[in-house]
């Protein structure tokens, strides 16, 4: 237990669940204000989705990997649990509105679209650091709400995120990304970041 | 301080966010080149469309690059230094900068050979409206810096990238039906191209520009602040911008959704008779139009008093705007296809010879589908046909009926028949049985 | 490398003193690190030395004009940098190297050290030669185009000295500026401490005795934000005897002083 607790202490996990459990009441809030709707609208629930995988986003490393990476502990499984638990922490978060006034569902849109932006920054951290792992899921998502395609089975590769739950392809595409980004991540943990001041 | 400026250039988050929105502005305007091919006030305006996305995008690059600085732990070694923060902070400021406008006019250059050849009509709109769309980028990277200084977090670029486009999509549905205000603080709005004669109201763009450039100033001031106090005052230029912003645009009664601009609309005639005229902002396709138009025009020459000239059919809806009826004039419905040249080439000419050529705008539905679709066929000599599956077998049997008839007569007969049939759209008429009794 | 030495340069300082600090006292947060410090510092090489959290950084700082004195009078080259006087003359004489020496990574050697050129308002036709001078007296030539992140540690700090003598520097303060140099860079570095200590005040804060008195004009050792002694380093020699604790001359001495102040300090 004092591992664990040392441990989210130097990833700075309770600002950062702090920062996504707040954005997830400021959306909420700005919902309830402003419609007069239940369920939440498609693109809300996906922007609230890439925020909290986003604040998240900053605990996939910590201070000095290289330092980590040193001690006999295997990391591998530990790493794959923080993924599990940001997938946790999320999916609970959004799937807890269902029973109030603002509904950001459906559950399987979540659920999906957690795993898959979780995934995809997983693997950003691996490969450009987790200060950088923002860069395409944000981009994706954006360019996903933006653009309008025919409803080829591309279409909806690309624009997974705003797919209906049921649909194959997108879920697919989203196990995809949350597979090759989880094996990535816990395999070889983020990427090394060359220091950024010469220190004592 | 061009050095630096050079330094900050090659060393800061300017690349990246040029290569980021090229890639972006340009692969969202071939996405779907029909929409802006048909010349270059559409392709200006549905770029400034884009900036949905390129817009939250600027935001993220200014606050990321504003992390430089609290990443590197620097501000010990700088605080020392004699330069005044404000004045530190200008090279960052001209980097971002130069970087986004060069990324939104390199968007451009990279889609204008595509319409080169075909786009004849560049209006000082389409400037302005580019140039607003430049300045929305730049204020949108330099509030982005000064959030980014104000919130080094992780976090901030996202979250600032998320505000953005939740901003711009939620603006043209917040504005209560006040639409000018969405056009002054959304730089995205009033792009929507439903006729290709859309514009943009010279007083708009500089409405546009006045908040734009309050917006921009707010974040060098914020950036460059070193007390709380400047930080307050950095409010001021956003409140004054807003204002200015709101007094300069056109409200209310003087608003119009969806500007025309009368000078695309005018025609431009081919040289040579019989006359043929498209718009202005078409007048690149007049070279694929007069040969289809002049055979339409050979046809209808069977007709005693047959019609002289062919102009482009310039109507629009939302405002409603439509070429004078004359009764020696036929229209030619020009569109632009994908790749900027006519549209719908097979059927412009029989699109010309409906109603027999006779220009029907405006007229409540008074014509009579048989007769006119057999005059018109008596015209060109083909047996009527329906491409509309829905419509009742009848109505072509009658036309078919009407047709036959027609050729049993003799020619001089059927053409001053077929002429009555044109007076009478012309006149908004009634066409039944037009074709049935002997013409006077 | 010759550079052209203005006439501004040359004239007569009225100053007595490059640094004069009377009753000063800094905080670092909220505990008190410099308390009642009375320094006067000429032209010529100053080594501070001192225990761990005597205030040895907390006074580099102040004298950087970094932080502002909660008390006290500090004077650098004549003008008073206590109050809301304006920096801005002070600073362009200024060169300083922090403890942590944050830097962008992506800028290569040069263009850091130009950038600080530029931040210290050098004239703009001076910074090309002044930086090419500056890289080429710590040794960093080869390494002058090469990113910063790339550099290893001594090469980094050398790189920090850079940007501190870019401006040839009236007061020049440098806080641990050995830390990972090689011996053979360090008897370099000794070379150029004598150099810079010709004609500006430079105030070198390290840990290592024998870089002090074989470097330093002058030695001042302050314990508990105080001033414990200050003289030349024969004056430290002489301090210190056979019984107390240390391999060298230098380091008996400087155990001496503690000892002796401490016990002063407890009565």
């Amino acid at each position: 237990m004092r591992w664990l607790t040392l441990y989210l202490r130097s990833r700075r996990v309770p600002v950062a669940l702090a920062a996504t459990a707040g954005t997830v009441v400021l959306m909420w809030s700005l919902w309830t204000a402003f419609s007069e709707t239940r369920d939440v609208g498609v693109p809300m629930v996906i922007l609230t989705v890439l925020l909290c995988v986003a604040a998240l986003t900053a605990t996939l490393a910590g201070p000095d990997d290289a330092l980590e990476r040193t001690g006999s502990l295997p990391w591998p499984r530990r790493r794959a649990a923080h993924l599990l638990g940001a997938l946790a922490v999320v999916v609970l978060l959004l799937l807890a509105t269902l029973a109030t006034g603002a509904r950001f569902g459906p559950a399987g849109l979540v659920v999906r679209d957690a795993a898959g932006l979780l995934g995809l920054t997983a693997l950003g951290a691996t490969t450009v650091g987790a200060a950088r792992s923002w860069f395409l899921p944000l981009a994706w998502t954006l360019v996903t709400l933006v653009l309008s395609l025919p409803e080829t089975a591309w279409a909806q590769v690309l624009t997974w995120q705003i797919q209906a739950p049921g649909n194959v392809v997108a879920g697919l595409t989203a196990g995809l990304l949350a597979t090759a980004g989880s094996l990535a991540y816990a395999v070889a943990g983020p990427a090394r970041q060359a220091p950024a001041e010469a220190t004592l | 301080m061009s050095r630096i400026l050079g330094i900050e250039l090659r060393r800061s988050a300017a690349l990246g966010a040029v290569l980021t929105l090229l890639v972006a502005g340009a692969g969202l305007l071939y996405a779907a080149p029909e929409r802006w091919s048909a010349g270059w006030m559409p392709l200006v305006m549905t770029q400034r469309e884009y900036l949905v996305l390129l817009w939250p995008l600027a935001l993220a690059a200014g606050a990321w690059q504003s992390r430089r600085e609290h990443r590197s732990n620097v501000a010990e070694l700088f605080v020392s230094t004699a330069r005044p923060r404000a004045q530190r902070m200008v090279p960052t400021l001209g980097a971002m900068s130069i970087g986004v406008v060069s990324a939104y006019l390199a968007v451009l250059a990279v889609a204008a050979p595509w319409i080169f050849d075909t786009a004849g009509y560049l209006p000082a709109a389409a400037f302005a409206v580019a140039a607003v769309g430049g300045l929305a980028l730049v204020a949108a990277v330099w509030f982005g810096l000064a959030v980014g200084r104000l919130v080094p977090s992780l976090v901030t670029a996202p979250a600032l990238a998320v505000a953005g486009i939740g901003l711009l999509m939620v603006t043209p549905v917040a504005d209560g039906s006040r639409e000018w205000v969405s056009l002054v603080f959304s730089p995205m709005y009033g792009m929507g191209q439903y006729t290709d004669f859309q514009t943009v109201y010279g007083r708009v763009s500089v409405a546009q520009a006045i908040w734009l450039t309050a917006l921009a100033a707010t974040g060098a001031v914020l950036l460059a602040s070193g007390s709380w106090r400047i930080r307050v005052a950095a409010l001021l230029p956003a409140v004054l911008g807003a204002t200015l912003a709101i007094m300069v645009v056109p409200r209310d009664d003087k608003f119009v959704v969806h500007p025309i601009d009368p000078v695309a609309q005018e025609q431009v005639c081919a040289e040579g008779s019989p006359r043929v005229c498209v718009s202005r902002i078409h007048s690149g396709l007049l070279s694929e139009v007069t040969p289809l138009a002049r055979e339409a025009l050979a046809i209808l020459a069977k007709l005693p008093d047959p019609p002289t000239t062919a102009h482009e059919d310039t109507t629009t809806y939302y405002p409603d705007t439509a070429p004078p009826r004359q009764a020696d004039v036929v229209l030619i419905p020009v569109g632009v296809d994908k790749s900027g040249h006519l549209a719908h080439k097979a059927t412009v000419l029989s699109e010309m010879l409906r109603m027999v050529g006779a220009n029907t705008h405006g007229c409540d539905a008074g014509g009579d589908t048989p007769v006119s679709r057999a005059a018109t066929s008596w015209l060109t000599g083909r047996e009527p046909v329906t491409d509309d599956p829905e419509e009742p077998a009848e109505l072509n049997a009658e036309a078919v009926t009407l047709w036959r008839g027609l050729q049993g007569l003799p020619a001089k007969e059927a053409a001053a028949r077929v002429a009555a049939v044109r007076r009478a759209a012309l006149d908004c008429a009634e066409l039944t049985g037009l074709l049935s009794r002997s013409a006077r | 490398m010759m550079r052209t030495v203005s006439a501004a340069e040359t004239a007569p300082t009225t100053h007595p003193w490059a640094v004069h600090a009377e009753g000063l006292r800094v905080r670092a947060g909220r505990h008190l690190a410099v308390d009642g410090l009375d320094l006067a510092l000429g032209t010529g090489v100053h080594g501070l030395l001192g225990p761990n959290g005597a205030g040895k950084t907390t006074l580099m700082r102040a004298l950087a004009t970094v932080v502002k004195p909660a008390d006290g009078r500090l004077t650098l080259l004549g003008q008073p940098v206590d109050g809301r006087a304006d920096l801005r003359r002070v600073r362009r004489a200024l060169g300083y190297l922090p403890q942590q020496f944050g830097f962008y990574p992506r800028f290569t050697v040069r263009e850091f050290v130009e950038y600080l050129a530029w931040l210290k308002e050098m004239p703009k036709t001076a910074i090309p030669g002044a930086v090419q001078r500056a890289i080429d007296r710590v040794g960093l030539t080869a390494k002058a185009d090469a990113r910063m992140k790339t550099l290893s540690g001594g090469m980094l700090r050398r790189a920090g000295i850079a940007q501190a003598i870019v401006n040839d520097p009236a007061v020049l303060l440098l806080d641990e500026p050995t830390v990972g140099l090689d011996p053979e860079q360090r008897l370099d570095f000794r070379t150029l401490l004598r150099e810079l200590g010709a004609d500006s005040c430079v105030l070198v804060s390290t840990h290592l005795v024998e870089d002090v008195v074989v470097a330093c004009t002058d030695v001042v050792l302050i314990s508990e934000g105080r001033l414990v002694h200050q003289g030349t380093p024969d004056t430290l020699i002489a301090q210190g005897g056979q019984s107390d604790a240390g391999d060298s001359p230098a380091e008996r001495g400087y155990s001496a002083l503690l000892r002796r102040h401490r016990a002063e300090a407890g009565r």
